[in-house]
């Protein structure tokens, strides 16, 4: 390292770097974080390139490595034709829910950050962000010389108006990844031209992840717009993205190259989308050459696509997974040596080969994706153990066990509940499955309070999806932690309750990694839940389709791809 | 002749307001309700209850249909419950105009071939050209049209492709294109419908060369021509019309799997997609216009009986 980077990062350390950035600096010095882990968290965080690269320099690392464009390779032109399921629900960002109106609305509209698929925060139409250092203040500062599709510049306005929209409305999806008690309307604050701070009412070591494309719904519009809800599709879904909507329905939509894309001109003429109402015909259509890309299918389908040079699969690991709850609160769940019986039984690299034809990474019970940073890598794997099985239920005196799952008729859910049941029938557990309809499953019975009539939140044993997430905080404050609004296993610890909620306060990856470590044994124990594989997204396209990167969340990123002659 | 129509249509007036009452009873007893199918499970109880008051929900089942009722019978169905909450009949009229097309096609296709091989077979009964039609039309009547419209696809979307998987064409597409786009769907459903409507015209037809006004009409020296057009077709194809018309309610709105393969929006997937969001504005009249279309051509369908048989309209009308 040479004398000018050292007397420059010590510069930093006393001038510009608050607690926060300095704790990072430190472990980074003292080996607790790997290169990669370190450019994550120092991403999230709000460094700039230059500094993570100095930082990187001053311990021995190689700088960061920006590639070359590859313009030359680049062919402009063609419309790519683009196949993903239809919905049936609202456009408007804060009513997006659905893969198909959160791949659409995600072209022409954009956030403030992106989650890319290492999980790290990269800078969109913000370019830098810094916490307090309580982590209760996020202060952003927006890209200057960004155009809407309407010619309107963008700039603090809009990120006010849009976001109070989005926080301002009780049916609101935002809501789910951004709850009230976590920030209200009047917390967005405009405080200069480029400049916001969101305002939180707790800490939160992640708020840049809660802006960025995972929560769909946090699209930026024109604050004029945004001033007048449920009007942004009806005045053609104006947004900064690559590409401006030319017209839209729920057969079809078209969008055109926006030339003044802040990023560049993107290479396409256009992209088409085709919304399917299931995916057979989707698959079908990539066969037969009407579509150059479907967003997303199942392994089975995909199939067919591997080892063959006309097609490519998309395939990302991610952390959505089924959550196969166990009632802690009621017989015969109460012991949870029952609980551990039933996880053991499960041959999860088995499973996973079975069911998802491998696009699965491995479940150990907890929300601890192996690709989240904070997950600590020496938690023990646990893995199928059928005289351990055997033995603890007839230590709980459970012998004869046979219980219900009640899951729902959708994704890969049937599935997997049917192994499990059979994993069940090698311990002699007797295992039933009441498998409903998706609405069925998550409807209120007779009319009754939702909270407590809905199968999924209610039913003894109960298999549930949950969607990508960036980090685990939301699958802990809502499905594990006392009272969680999706705690579908009435699991209660307070000893779990406070380490997550020191882990939601750390900001240290370090002291998240302890936090995590200590949750997952106590899960480990306890059992409540049982998370047997995280699935991979997948999709596919024609192999003429270059530069585009699956997302885990459907979104369809095509600002730089390209179809090759 | 008017007093028959008259009958039929005061039949067919009370068919569909018995329609609409079942069709709006039978949706509340859907599971969940609408305010949490359209918000989804992230959202709170108030949140859910506000958008059910918003939408009405929250009145007397009989107050809700009659209010629905009333704007039907002066021709306006109401708003989808469903964002962006577009007039139904906004959302209605392509998809019943698609599935109209599709129909047709399918009609165009089947009917003049049907029966064509119906009458072909029902003449030459016993003989080779009747063991073909027979043999052949058998196993395509009971193949499931999602069976057969995915033998199409294979053979002659992937493996030819000459003609294309979605049954979707671009803005301002011309007749031709739509034609070409409408192919395979509408040969799946021709192909299904080919064999029942052989194998009934064949049926009508030996029962008509066997009865007594055929014989009488050889016997008094017509020719083998007009005794076939006029005494065995006239009759053969009465229950062939009863069919075809039978057949018209399945077209429009009983496609669901021959639409979802071809992700070709008409009525049917549209119903459907309403009855899983609980968009009861969108499902009763959905419903409803399938059941106006399906008595509308049963009509037809009588009236054409009536002009063909006589005794029909006579009966009737005692």
């Amino acid at each position: 390292m040479d004398r000018e980077t050292r007397r420059a990062v010590e510069e930093y350390r006393h001038t510009q770097a608050g607690p926060i950035e300095n704790n990072l600096v430190d472990e980074l010095v003292g080996g607790e974080l790997d290169r990669e882990e370190f450019i994550r968290r120092a991403a999230v965080f709000g460094l700039g390139a230059g500094t993570i690269g100095m930082l990187l320099r001053y311990v021995g690392e190689a700088d960061l490595a920006f590639g070359a464009p590859t313009a030359a390779a680049q062919r402009r032109g063609g419309t790519l034709r683009v196949g993903t399921v239809a919905y049936g629900r609202g456009l408007e960002p804060y009513q997006l829910q659905e893969a198909g109106s959160l791949g659409l609305a995600g072209i022409p509209g954009e956030y403030l950050t992106f989650t890319n698929p290492k999980l790290v925060v990269k800078p969109w139409l913000a370019t830098e962000w810094r916490p307090n250092a309580a982590l209760t203040v996020w202060t952003f500062q927006l890209r200057r010389g960004v155009k809407f599709h309407n010619g309107k510049t963008f700039n603090a306005d809009d990120v006010v108006a849009s976001f109070r929209q989005y926080l301002n409305q009780k049916s609101s999806q935002i809501l789910g990844a951004i709850p009230e008690s976590l920030l209200g309307p009047e917390g967005v604050v405009k405080t200069g031209p480029y400049t916001v701070q969101f305002r939180l009412k707790s800490p939160n070591n992640s708020f840049p992840f809660l802006v960025s494309q995972t929560t769909y719904q946090a699209i930026i519009q024109p604050a004029a717009i945004a001033a007048r809800p449920d009007t942004w599709v009806s005045g053609g879904m104006i947004g900064t993205g690559p590409f401006r909507l030319r017209s839209q329905n729920k057969q079809r939509a078209e969008l055109v190259r926006f030339p003044n894309y802040w990023g560049g001109s993107p290479p396409l003429d256009g992209v088409r989308i085709t919304f399917y109402e299931s995916a057979a015909p989707m698959v079908l259509a990539l066969r037969a050459g009407q579509l150059d890309l479907v967003v997303q299918m199942s392994p089975q389908q995909a199939r067919t696509f591997r080892n063959n040079s006309r097609y490519r699969v998309y395939n990302a690991p991610n952390s959505s997974h089924n959550m196969f709850g166990l009632r802690v609160d009621r017989e015969p769940f109460r012991d949870p040596r029952v609980r551990r019986a039933i996880a053991l039984t499960l041959n999860r690299p088995d499973i996973i080969n079975r069911v998802l034809l491998g696009a699965g990474t491995l479940g150990n019970d907890s929300p601890f994706w192996s690709g989240f940073p904070s997950t600590h890598p020496s938690i023990k794997q646990r893995r199928q153990n059928l005289a351990l099985a055997r033995a603890l239920l007839q230590a709980a005196g459970q012998e004869s066990l046979k219980f219900t799952i009640t899951t729902h008729n959708q994704f890969d859910v049937p599935d997997f509940a049917t192994a499990v049941q059979a994993a069940g029938r090698q311990a002699g557990i007797e295992i039933d499955l009441n498998v409903m309809t998706y609405d069925d499953y998550y409807s209120a019975v007779g009319g009754g309070d939702y909270n407590t009539t809905t199968p999924w939140l209610n039913a003894p044993a109960t298999i549930t999806e949950y969607g990508f997430r960036g980090v685990p905080n939301l699958y802990l404050t809502a499905a594990y932690v006392t009272n969680g609004i999706w705690n579908a296993s009435k699991y209660s610890n307070s000893d779990f309750d406070s380490v997550a909620r020191t882990y939601l306060g750390s900001a240290e990856v370090a002291a998240q990694r302890r936090a995590t470590r200590r949750m997952a044994g106590l899960l480990l124990r306890d059992t409540p839940v049982i998370t047997a594989y995280f699935l991979n997204f997948v999709g596919a396209g024609t192999s003429r389709v270059r530069n585009y990167q699956a997302d885990a969340i459907s979104h369809i990123r095509v600002a730089k791809t390209f179809l090759a002659s | 002749m008017a007093r028959y129509v008259a009958k039929r249509l005061g039949l067919a007036l009370i068919t569909l307001v018995l329609l609409s009452v079942i069709v709006f009873a039978a949706a509340q007893l859907l599971p969940g309700d609408l305010g949490r199918s359209v918000l989804g499970r992230e959202v709170s109880d108030e949140a859910v209850a506000e958008y059910n008051r918003e939408h009405g929900l929250d009145r007397p089942i009989v107050v809700q249909y009659l209010d629905w009722a009333s704007g039907a019978v002066r021709g306006d169905l109401g708003n989808s419950l469903v964002p962006p909450e577009e007039p139904v009949w906004i959302v209605l009229r392509p998809a019943l105009v698609n599935s109209l097309k599709l129909a047709l096609y399918a009609f165009v296709l089947v009917v003049p071939f049907g029966i064509l091989g119906g009458v072909i077979a029902g003449l030459n009964a016993g003989r080779l050209g009747d063991r073909a039609i027979t043999i052949f039309g058998l196993p395509l009547a009971v193949i499931p049209d999602f069976i057969t419209g995915l033998v199409l696809i294979l053979v002659f979307a992937i493996w030819l492709g000459w003609l294309p998987v979605t049954a979707q064409w671009d803005e301002g597409a011309g007749p031709l294109t739509q034609v070409k786009y409408l192919t395979l769907p509408a040969l799946a459903l021709a192909i299904v419908l080919f064999g029942y409507i052989a194998r009934i015209t064949r049926a009508g037809v030996i029962e008509a060369l066997d009865a007594d006004y055929t014989r009488t009409a050889y016997l008094k020296g017509l020719p083998e021509g007009t005794v076939i057009r006029r005494h065995v077709l006239r009759n053969a194809l009465l229950p062939t019309i009863a069919v075809i018309a039978t057949q018209v309610g399945y077209l429009l709105g009983g496609l669901l799997a021959i639409e979802l393969m071809f992700n070709y929006r008409g009525i049917g997937l549209t119903v459907i997609e309403a009855a899983t969001l609980k968009d009861y504005n969108m499902l009763a009249a959905g419903v409803l216009v399938i059941g106006f279309a399906y008595v509308l051509v049963t009509l037809v369908a009588d009236i054409l009986f009536a002009l063909l048989n006589p005794r029909i309209r006579y009966e009737a009308i005692e």
